[in-house]
């Protein structure tokens, strides 16, 4: 039986029905459990003990249902449409199709359009999101992306973006339902970033005249509609971000004085690559002042060593450092490779444990980071990320002596995808 | 207006619960501590209270490291092979 806080039920619901339960047996708490004395948990778990045993001992409603077949085919639906403007938000809105901004309406001709820009058949299944298990078939891909506005030559990048996010070491789920702020960042990288009009240069992270935004918005919609992560009752996020709107940035190859993203990653020229970080909102690091390698990285790091992120708190946490072109050329002036740059953050990015509570200490590094951390005393220096490679660099933005820091959800792991078509090749600037 | 709608469909999966108990006499109880505080202090509450209620239960307690990453395959393995039942705590 599941033991629950009354913040989640409609989350434990949902996920009891996705994996075949619905009929779970469920004892709920009043909200909120951590956070608060133990004495008054402890009152709540007494209060519950009677239902808790009762559910433990009593016969279950019997579910068994002959399984049924496999379909993931679209739904379409007749809307009204004499109010053609207003009425038809009003719908998607009572329909809980969207995320609150105007909606382009998903036709037929529209998706017919976009899921032909995807190359691969309407039914071809590219992944299962995660909360809901949503199967996401291009049409349905293609369904969001109209509603996002975006255009069909836009397609392979969200095809490469749901398989990378449905990937398990991205673990779409824990990043769907979490109270962190968390969203999915698209970073795409490659020669289809020009064709397509993906912005890298100034104000990337937006607003502008370029496809960022709908690219970005799609891939909420698919993460709203499909993995069916609606805010409040499934997607928990305590805050959320505006990235929660759109998130997707493209990395600024031709600015960057090292290998890009995906050449590290072990990609050849030709082929684009679409990146997916957990990323919690960008975090300014301003220095308009330091003329050497070591000044600019006083400052990131200094910005970078801050408690309260969750990268801090994992084992495996990747955050992501975007240093603007100037910030680049100024440390790559000295010789500094990106792997200098990852080291000074993890050697100087640090944080005194005495800027963290008893509590934090005793069970997130104590206990959580054991290995690390056990039983040491308040005056260590805590890191960013648990090695020097797990800290990520790029290159992205435009003129001007600012960089970015983008703390992640720490429980996942970036994703690198290649922009490929049905036939495994990459797609390839010329092929729009 | 024709539209397609966007949502997605859920496989259907279907499980069938195993057959409750009458009683905790002799029950072998799971307690799956999410690693969320003070889940481990609620736990070890709930195991004093049900081995005062009925001395004759066993308790199999386990904690996931990380709350938003699914319990390991090993982990479930050993709650199905030790447990008669399982209370799973989930959210914050």
């Amino acid at each position: 039986m599941l033991l629950i806080s009354t913040a989640f039920v409609a989350l434990a619901r949902n996920q009891a029905r996705v994996l075949g339960m619905p009929a779970m047996p469920t004892v709920v708490l009043p909200h909120p459990i951590g956070g608060t004395p133990l004495e008054s948990v402890l009152a709540k778990v007494d209060a519950a003990l009677p239902e808790i045993i009762a559910k433990l001992t009593t016969p279950l409603a019997t579910e068994v249902k002959a399984a049924a077949a496999a379909d993931a085919s679209s739904t379409w639906v007749e809307i009204d449409s004499s109010d053609e403007w207003h009425g038809l938000q009003r719908e998607f809105i009572e329909r809980g199709w969207g995320d609150g901004l105007p909606l382009v309406p998903p036709t037929e001709a529209r998706v017919a359009a976009m899921v032909g820009g995807a190359g691969l058949p309407k039914e071809h299944i590219v992944g299962v999101v995660a909360p809901s298990m949503g199967v996401a078939t291009v049409e349905l891909i293609a369904a969001n992306a109209v509603m996002a506005g975006c255009r069909p030559e836009h397609m392979p990048v969200l095809v490469a973006a749901v398989q990378a996010m449905v990937e398990p070491q991205f673990n779409l789920y824990g990043c769907q339902a979490t109270t962190h702020c968390v969203a999915p960042l698209l970073i795409v990288s490659g020669p289809l970033t020009r064709k397509l009009n993906i912005h890298s240069g100034s104000g990337l992270f937006g607003p502008g005249p370029w496809a960022n935004g709908v690219i970005g918005r799609a891939v909420r919609l698919i993460l709203l509609n499909i993995g069916g992560a609606k805010p409040v009752d499934i997607d928990k996020a305590t805050m959320g971000h505006p990235g929660k709107y759109t998130y997707c940035i493209a990395e600024n190859e031709e600015a960057s004085p090292w290998p890009s993203l995906r050449a590290e990653r072990g990609f050849t020229a030709e082929v684009s690559t679409v990146t997916v970080v957990g990323g919690e909102a960008p975090h300014n690091i301003n220095d308009h002042e330091s003329v050497t390698a070591n000044g600019v990285l006083t400052t990131v790091c200094g910005a970078i060593a801050e408690s309260g992120q969750n990268t801090v708190y994992y084992n495996n946490a990747e955050p992501l450092l975007i240093l603007g072109p100037e910030h680049a050329a100024t440390i790559a002036a000295e010789g500094f490779t990106k792997d200098d740059v990852k080291r000074s953050v993890y050697d100087n990015a640090r944080i005194p444990m005495t800027r963290f509570s008893q509590e934090i200490i005793e069970r997130r590094f104590w206990r959580r980071l054991a290995t690390r951390y056990r039983n040491m005393h308040t005056d260590t220096l805590v890191t960013v990320a648990q090695r020097p490679e797990d800290v990520m660099v790029m290159v992205a933005g435009g003129a001007g002596k600012h960089s970015m820091w983008v703390p992640t959800f720490g429980s996942t792991r970036s994703v690198t995808r290649a922009i490929l078509k049905a036939d495994g090749t990459a797609w390839l600037p010329s092929d729009f | 207006m024709k539209l397609c709608s966007p949502a997605g469909h859920t496989l259907p999966l279907s499980l069938s619960a195993v057959a409750r108990p009458r009683s905790l006499e002799g029950l072998r109880i799971g307690l799956l501590n999410n690693c969320k505080a003070p889940v481990d202090k609620m736990m070890e509450h709930i195991e004093r209270k049900l081995r005062a209620m009925s001395p004759g239960v066993e308790i199999y307690s386990v904690a996931k490291m990380m709350a938003s990453q699914p319990a390991e395959a090993k982990m479930l393995l050993g709650l199905r092979q030790n447990c008669d039942v399982v209370i799973n705590a989930l959210g914050d």
